[in-house]
């Protein structure tokens, strides 16, 4: 019988997993993969104590911080959560495990636009990773597909190597933090297109063109890249039958992380009040944790 | 020893997850970068029929991504032979 289960290994889970394994808990920390959706930030500006980093160099440090801690992530993916009152078993596709408390820190993914010719051109073209593909558009003329912050992002990051840029968003304003507005309406290499709504992803063997609709018109722009960057959904399937979601699928969790069943915390991009931000998923994971540990000690105190 | 190619770009994750890999396991490979070499980047396109990286070539078995499993047995297969 486990103290608690972790289910996922982004930062909301390892921040969990170092507080575990510093207060001597029994537990395991379980995920498809190591790393989560820092693997595809470019550069991180923004968290306490760093000045600069990217998502890359990040992972190394976290790497090793798990080496220092003694963790071991287990790499299998769970397929259910299930309540066996008054704890819980955690099913993967390679065991099970009983469990006293569990910490969903299951993140988020890409949303996708649900257009034609989105799936047919998945990484010939088009990809929602502009950091790992972006570099294979060198000299290009690519779109950028949405107007917060991780389509700022990704303009940002590709102004050096494509030639131009087409930034595409719903909107008729940029939702991202405002340093990140400036330079991309600053910069000359981009088109900014408002008001735009993706209908199509267009091409043959590889990505060839997008096609919009603005005020009511068809218009069509000719690029060799598509970079979709319009948002996240979080990877809440597995619990939607366990704990309350939110309208969007975001787990309902109170300030200090608890979900509404005793025993269950969440934090992170999977949870709600997902900022999509590296500290909040840090410090979500810190207090679901500890939150987790005192529900265990008011238990054996009855 | 198996003939291994990473085609990769230096800003993506994947690729130095997929690389660390291969050190790991003691594996000696050509670290290719496509950002740069644009002939590479042709050649991987070729081979892969995409254009997501990492692209690993393990003698002739091309894998797109960072699939571990795949590359185990790739890598497998040669140490047979």
């Amino acid at each position: 019988m486990y103290d608690t289960i972790i289910v996922g290994a982004g930062i909301a889970g390892l921040t969990a997993a170092i507080y575990a394994s510093r207060k001597r808990m029994k537990f395991e920390i379980i995920s498809s993969d190591f790393g989560g959706q820092f693997m595809v930030s470019g550069e991180v500006l923004n968290y306490p104590g760093i000045v600069n980093t990217t998502g890359a160099e990040f992972f190394s440090i976290m790497k090793e911080q798990m080496k220092f801690n003694n963790i071991n992530v287990k790499i299998e993916t769970v397929k259910k959560i299930e309540r066996i009152k008054p704890n819980f078993k955690v099913i993967t596709e390679k065991g099970s495990y009983e469990t006293k408390t569990v910490i969903l820190a299951t993140g988020a993914r890409a949303r996708k636009l649900g257009v034609p010719g989105e799936d047919k051109f998945a990484n010939k073209g088009l990809t929602y990773c502009s950091i790992c593909d972006g570099p294979l558009s060198k000299g290009k003329d690519v779109a950028v597909v949405g107007g917060g912050n991780a389509a700022l992002e990704a303009v940002d990051f590709l102004k050096d190597i494509v030639s131009k840029i087409n930034i595409l968003t719903v909107k008729d304003k940029f939702t991202g933090h405002e340093y990140l507005i400036e330079k991309v309406q600053n910069n000359p290499k981009v088109n900014v297109i408002f008001n735009a709504k993706t209908t199509e992803i267009l091409g043959d063997r590889f990505v060839k063109g997008i096609k919009y609709e603005q005020d009511g018109k068809q218009k069509q722009l000719n690029v060799q890249g598509a970079i979709i960057e319009i948002g996240r959904v979080p990877n809440t399937e597995i619990v939607k039958n366990l704990v309350e979601l939110d309208d969007h699928g975001h787990i309902q969790i109170d300030c200090q992380g608890h979900t509404k069943v005793p025993g269950i915390f969440a934090a992170g991009d999977c949870a709600s009040g997902h900022e999509y931000q590296y500290v909040i998923a840090a410090g979500q994971g810190c207090m679901a944790l500890i939150k987790a540990a005192r529900y265990l000690a008011g238990k054996k105190e009855k | 020893m198996a003939k291994v190619k990473v085609y990769s770009t230096p800003t993506c994750p994947w690729c130095h997850r997929a690389k660390d890999y291969l050190k790991e396991k003691k594996v000696d490979f050509e670290d290719i970068n496509v950002a740069e070499d644009q002939d590479a980047a042709q050649e991987m396109i070729e081979k892969s029929g995409q254009m997501g990286v990492p692209v690993l070539d393990v003698d002739g078995e091309i894998i797109i991504g960072f699939d571990q499993e795949k590359i185990d047995v790739a890598l497998k297969k040669e140490k047979k032979k």
